[in-house]
């Protein structure tokens, strides 16, 4: 395809890349957007996570970015005109402390939360047990909860994005790689695996592979690979109401509307892999058996393996590189839960070079050269 | 020292191949999810039911031929009933379960011989209680002594239906009405196929004259368009198809009944060695997603061997040839494997197999698939049952050109439940087709558990090796 151009080249087509390309379309009619993938629908980590949102963080920018796209979530049926739904259920989070450091972390992290309107309490074990039968007893110190924290569907979530996407006029193309990015006079050219295509932008949004096209231009983007691995049972009467995080785990757990139990389970590993690793379930049935022994008899139907991002603080990295027009979304594991945000951020910001919003400007890219670190008490830095 | 190999799978083909990888001096585990030997064609009821065994004679004797030769060695094999294999990385990642424990079994090789599904056609109402599988139907008379129901009709493609109609009406049940998809003398052209099949052949015939003097109605090219009934079947209504798969008016046929037994093919249970890495080949009537193997049963996986019905739908007397030549290579160390001086010593089997499979050709005349079957469903008509997935939510996935089973999965959840798609993905390959001429694309990615499997078990871990690899 000769002289093929777009105005802005999206990059990845997971929650950040379609979210984005979504408010570019309804900020501005006429801007040709093009967003490419080299995977198909819903492959990378947007649609492997265990679909939680919540806004029980412990600093600010994380607040405001979930509380944010939460209140979008919450319409995201009309405003995206997606009549099935997304799958929402806001049955709130429990974040459960087994050791009484964890507690006084959750403790304050609750005041933070109150300062700016996050309904969030602590509970203590027997309340925690109330709400969720199948808990442990041992260990178990307490927990904080807060009832506007839930899921949806990653893939309907994607699925909306894409039709709107397209409704609106944004060409999106699945399996097809962004080879490489040329500078040119007018901006950039950029090399992908059925031709070169000229843009006026680049909007980076593949999350841990970013630095694969972004070093060869000298641009330094801090962020790794960081792989997970789920768990889902079958089907089982409603038995774990909120979704429920361990600290000490390492657990995510979540029971969908359909009655299935997703347990998503961290341990320090390293590679790109999507494939459920030999020892997973071994690794990871105890713990789960520890933490929720009501629910040992469940048989476990399926597991796979996702790839999300982490970057040296933890936080996600979004703004404009230190070449003019490459703009790069790096979600630092929570790309689903805060893709409604960051696409109306990374829009204002591509479009009309807005770069005021407070929360980006803290995560700008260049902060780790700037020696400037954010530290988010609520997830475990070790 | 003696080789270990893991055999996944207690039919004809995992039972030969056990027998013979123990001759050969092997130390084998015989890995089953059944509760007795004999997999689903030598499916054994508990001794305690009685009852007669409705199989035609030689069918018998094959059976009891290759169960009491397994029961003489037995004891030396570490043979593992009511356990399943869920995953499977490699012959020295072996994840095997019973419903208490796990646990990781490794060996020099590993003979999958876990055979096939059934494939049904979806209609409106295929999802009432009373509609079953053929085969399942079949294993309720095997298994459990027990008739699929009082006044049952059976339809299908290829042979299975013959046989299970004929073993209902001998296991004392009526058949309302028998509806073969095709012809039953849809391969009688091909002489030498038959010829080669003489014994089988006269099996069927024998089978069918069962059918014919109980004087059962026989409603040839006709299939379910919709089933009746709320509690229970009731009713199914018959019709024969245009090329489209349009109903030809005036053809419908209601007829009263309280079990319809289907069977319209075969989808091989291959998850396993997709998960392990052998390449796979795409091949519809005989299994869909099948491994690619040699003559002797060898994957493309170092270790990984393939018997039976699991490489291609073949029938059970390949199986069993097929079982012995793959358990004598498995046996054999690969540096000492020389493919030529192989063939030379098992020229007699490897002739037999090749005669069989000619038969098979006769067989496979039967097992057509018409892609038309596959448009009776109407659009509120359930496909993933274990997710409540429609043909409309397929339609609406379709047209966002979700077309590939990866792709059609997450956007609808179909194979996402308790079966992982066992029941649902040819179905749903099918309606792809006729829908939205979608081209058969890549396999679903294969994920663990190929089995659900209890929490409790995951964490009740066996330690150390199978027994295969211990020294004896």
């Amino acid at each position: 395809m000769p002289n093929r151009t777009a105005d802005v080249l999206i990059v990845g087509a997971g929650a950040f890349g379609l979210s984005c390309a979504w408010w570019m379309s309804k900020r501005r009619d006429g801007s040709r957007i093009l967003v490419v993938d080299e995977g198909e629908f819903a492959g990378g980590a947007s649609g492997r996570n265990g679909a939680g949102f919540r806004m029980q963080w412990g600093l600010e920018l994380n607040i405001r970015l979930c509380q944010e796209s939460i209140r979008f979530f919450e319409t995201a049926a009309e405003e995206l005109d997606y009549p099935p739904g997304i799958g929402l259920k806001q049955d709130g989070y429990l974040v459960l402390a087994h050791s009484e450091k964890a507690l006084k972390t959750l403790e304050a992290a609750v005041g933070t939360q109150h300062r700016f309107g996050v309904p969030s309490e602590i509970l203590d074990p027997a309340e925690c047990i109330k709400m969720v039968p199948p808990l442990g007893r041992e260990r178990l110190r307490g927990g904080s909860f807060c009832g506007l924290d839930g899921s949806a569907s990653p893939f309907l979530w994607l699925d909306a994005l894409l039709r709107a996407c397209r409704r609106q006029g944004v060409e999106v193309i699945y399996g097809v790689r962004a080879r490489s990015i040329e500078p040119v006079e007018a901006g950039y050219r950029v090399h992908l695996d059925d031709g070169p295509v000229g843009v006026a932008k680049v909007l980076i949004c593949t999350d841990w592979a970013a630095p694969e096209l972004l070093a060869p231009l000298g641009i330094d983007v801090r962020t790794e690979p960081l792989p997970k691995e789920i768990l889902v049972t079958a089907p089982i009467p409603p038995a774990v109401k909120p979704i429920l995080v361990s600290l000490e785990h390492k657990i995510a757990v979540n029971q969908v509307d359909r009655g299935s139990v997703i347990f998503t389970v961290s341990r320090a590993r390293t590679g790109t892999s999507t494939h459920s690793t030999s020892d997973f379930l071994g690794f990871a049935a105890p713990k789960i058996v520890d933490l929720v022994p009501g629910l040992a008899h469940v048989p476990a139907l399926r597991a796979w393996g996702g790839v999300s991002s982490v970057t040296p603080d933890m936080q996600p990295i979004l703004g404009e590189t230190e070449r003019d027009g490459i703009f790069v979304a790096v979600s630092s594991y929570r790309g689903f839960m805060t893709s409604p945000a960051v696409g109306r951020i990374m829009a204002a910001m591509v479009l009309d070079g807005d770069t005021n919003d407070p929360i980006a400007s803290a995560l700008h890219p260049r902060r780790f050269a700037a020696g400037e670190t954010i530290i988010e008490p609520l997830l475990n830095q070790e | 020292m003696a080789r270990s190999i893991v055999i996944i799978g207690a039919g004809p083909a995992g039972l030969a191949a056990a027998l013979e990888a123990e001759r050969q001096g092997a130390r084998v585990t015989l890995v089953d999810e059944g509760q007795r030997p004999g997999g689903q064609i030598y499916r054994q009821g508990s001794p305690a039911l009685g009852g007669k065994d409705v199989a035609e004679a030689a069918e018998i004797r094959r059976k009891h031929d290759l169960l009491d030769a397994f029961c003489r060695v037995r004891a030396r094999l570490d043979y593992r009933p009511n356990t399943s294999a869920f995953a499977l990385f490699g012959p020295r990642e072996v994840h095997v379960a019973t419903d208490e424990r796990t646990q990781v079994l490794g060996a020099d090789a590993v003979i999958l011989a876990n055979g096939v599904r059934e494939v049904a056609m979806p209609f409106p109402g295929w999802t009432t209680p009373g509609v079953m599988y053929a085969g399942g139907a079949q294993s309720l008379i095997k298994g459990q002594r027990t008739l699929p129901g009082r006044n049952v009709v059976v339809a299908g493609s290829g042979p299975l239906p013959i046989v299970v109609a004929a073993q209902i009406l001998r296991a004392g049940g009526k058949v309302a009405a028998f509806a073969p998809l095709h012809p039953v003398t849809a391969g009688a052209r091909n002489l030498a196929g038959l010829w080669h099949g003489r014994g089988i052949v006269l099996e069927g015939l024998r089978y069918l004259a069962t059918v014919m003097k109980a004087g059962v109605e026989q409603l040839t090219g006709f299939v379910p368009i919709r089933a009746r009934g709320t509690e229970r079947l009731e009713s199914v209504v018959l019709a024969r198809l245009d090329a489209a798969g349009r109903v030809v008016k005036g053809s419908e046929r209601e007829i009263a009944c309280d079990a319809l037994a289907i069977n319209y093919g075969f989808a091989a249970n291959s998850e396993l060695a997709a998960m392990a890495g052998a390449r796979m080949r795409y091949q519809q009537l005989t299994g869909g997603w099948l491994p690619e193997v040699d003559s002797f049963g060898r994957s493309s996986v170092e270790g990984i061997f393939v018997a039976g019905d699991m490489a291609g739908l073949r029938g059970a007397l390949v199986a069993e040839t097929e079982g012995r030549l793959v358990g004598a290579a498995a046996a054999t160390a690969p540096e000492a494997f020389v493919k030529q001086s192989f063939e030379q010593s098992w020229r007699k089997e490897l002739t037999r197999r090749r005669r069989l499979c000619e038969f098979q050709e006769v067989v496979r005349a039967m097992l057509a698939q018409p892609r038309a079957l596959f448009a009776v469903a109407d659009d509120d008509t359930i496909i993933c049952r274990c997710e409540n997935v429609t043909v409309r939510n397929l339609r609406f996935a379709f047209s966002a050109g979700h077309l590939a089973p990866n792709t059609i999965k997450r956007s609808t959840r179909a194979a996402m439940g308790w079966c992982g798609g066992r029941t649902c993905l040819p179905m749903i390959m099918a309606l792809a087709e006729i829908h939205a001429k979608a081209a058969p694309s890549a396999m679903m990615t294969p994920r663990p558990l190929a089995r659900p499997v209890p929490l409790s078990a995951l964490a009740n871990p066996t330690k150390g090796q199978s027994d295969a690899e211990q020294d004896r």
